[in-house]
């Protein structure tokens, strides 16, 4: 019973310990930096554009890396990217192994919990694919037929927004679109970025087109490590500074640009007023 | 697992049934009529009508469910003019006094489609098999007393023919209701439908499935205790020759 007891006392006590012990050695992690010269990253390497490996030379590129380059070069130090995915990203970050995470890292309140978000750098939402022409604005939802993959969010949300709107889901994206172009529905739902590359995979891509309405949003920063308010301010700082100067629309341009791969436009500028999804 | 569903998702779940019955007598009732062509079709003289009617057989049996649904919603529709499709996918309605007749939505109708062939080829093996099941003497001996091939379809073969087929036939008339939940691939909002978007909006998946899977039961059980009550009071009055 004792055990028991110290089993689950001791990791709690050490943690707790562990917590204080990092925070007072870090006090200030953008000094930290400053010394070492280095800005260790985490990014995404594989998931385009956001971060992946480049096959010519193998270093991690995207628009995440984009990003870190420009905070790195305003800091004055070096950039470091470590690969990271879904899962660790937050690991990483609070155990000290990198000081800024950049990885199309959506911000929600449970993740407020664990770290800080800068503002944000990125905005996806629901949005919708039709035939030219046909949906100009929202409202018009509510006399389509709109496609949209079981149990997404989107569905749900394009229910309880449009409700006159019929719904019909899909076991899958490919699924809807097939709905689609075969008219039996007019339009369908899904986040930004997966529309566009859905789209680039598109034959006869000249047809369709993604209406520039988003009809949620989900805003993605960078997560910087809590407390570290030195830090935070600095990333802020130089995110409006580069939407300022209109490098952040050229980053953006070179992911997400008429030219690029997968065209999507861009809706949310650094610093707008959020919208609550 | 403690809280039950909200009225709102039972709701849901009863409407899916809805469907569920509705698609499932719908596709019954065409595909009995057209199978029991279909079984006489195959035993025509006419060796052109016979051998069309064992290819459509060949070709409705022998490919899954499944591959035929996505054919009639995504394949054919495909192949129809665009006015065509826009026509099928608006709502029409016809009002004749206090009946409105809506036109139903386009997967719906593909699912129907898509069912009632399917069960037909089945359901015509199974009359097939009744009249088969009838001794060629009989028909013979229909011939002798002078009835043509109609007359002794209808007044000899057909009544013992049912009799025979009955029992397989409700257990076609089974698989149609469970078969009627692969058409949620295509957008059709019937039972299965229901309780996956029922879980996916309440996270309650035991409640959601096991809910279903009640309703399911109970139709077939329906089934069951209609066959039984056919075969007590029905076919008595099929031998009796008032069929």
């Amino acid at each position: 019973m004792k055990n028991k007891i110290w089993g689950a006392v001791l990791p709690a006590l050490l943690t707790g310990l562990l917590a204080v012990a990092s925070s007072a050695a870090h006090a200030d992690r953008l000094d930290d930096i400053k010394r070492a010269g280095v800005l260790r990253v985490a990014a995404f390497d594989s998931n385009p554009p956001f971060g992946f490996v480049d096959p010519k030379d193998n270093q991690i590129i995207g628009l995440d890396v984009d990003y870190a380059r420009a905070v790195a070069q305003s800091l004055g130090v070096k950039l470091e990217v470590q690969p990271t995915n879904p899962a660790n990203r937050i690991a990483f970050l609070k155990s000290g192994k990198v000081d800024l995470v950049f990885a199309n890292f959506t911000i929600t309140d449970e993740r407020r919990k664990e770290v800080d978000f800068s503002t944000p750098y990125f905005a996806s939402g629901t949005q919708f694919i039709a035939k030219k022409g046909t949906l100009k604005s929202p409202d018009q939802l509510n006399n389509l037929r709109v496609g949209a993959d079981k149990g997404t969010t989107n569905e749900q949300q394009v229910r309880a927004k449009y409700p006159n709107a019929t719904i019909v889901a899909y076991d899958d994206t490919p699924f809807a679109f097939a709905a689609l172009r075969t008219g039996n529905v007019q339009a369908i739902t899904q986040d930004g970025p997966k529309l566009v590359a859905l789209l680039a995979r598109v034959p006869d891509k000249e047809n369709y087109e993604i209406p520039s309405f988003t009809i949620s949003n989900d805003y993605g920063g960078v997560g910087v490590p809590k407390g570290e308010t030195r830090l935070l301010d600095a990333v802020n700082a130089t995110l409006r500074h580069l939407e300022a100067d209109g490098e952040a629309a050229q980053i953006y341009d070179r992911w997400f640009g008429p030219k690029s791969a997968a065209p999507l436009p861009r809706l949310f500028k650094i610093g707008d007023p959020q919208k609550s999804s | 697992m403690q809280t039950w569903l909200e009225p709102k998702y039972f709701a849901w779940l009863e409407q899916g049934l809805v469907v569920t019955l509705m698609l499932s007598v719908g596709a019954g009732l065409c595909a009995t009529l057209l199978g029991f062509v279909l079984a006489i079709a195959r035993t025509a003289q006419h060796a052109a009508i016979a051998r069309a009617a064992s290819l459509y057989v060949f070709a409705f049996r022998n490919s899954p469910l499944l591959v035929q649904l996505l054919f009639w919603y995504f394949g054919a529709a495909a192949l129809l003019p665009p006015d065509w499709m826009t026509w099928l996918n608006t709502p029409h309605a016809v009002a004749w006094g206090p009946i409105a007749l809506r036109w139903p939505s386009f997967e719906l109708f593909a699912g129907w489609l898509g069912l009632t062939c399917y069960t037909t080829a089945f359901i015509g093996e199974e009359f097939r098999a009744g009249m088969r099941g009838v001794s060629h003497a009989q028909e013979q001996a229909a011939a002798a007393l002078g009835m043509g091939r109609y007359t002794a379809l209808r007044y000899v073969i057909l009544p013992q023919a049912l009799r025979i087929a009955t029992p397989p036939l409700a257990g076609q008339y089974m698989n149609l209701v469970k078969n009627s939940s692969l058409t949620m691939a295509i957008g059709v909002a019937e039972l299965s439908y229901m309780s996956r978007q029922v879980d996916t909006e309440t996270f309650k998946t035991f409640q959601a499935f096991g809910i279903a899977t009640v309703f399911y039961v109970l139709t077939i059980a329906a089934i069951e205790v209609a066959l039984v009550v056919w075969q007590r009071s029905g076919n008595r009055a099929l031998q009796r020759g008032r069929a």
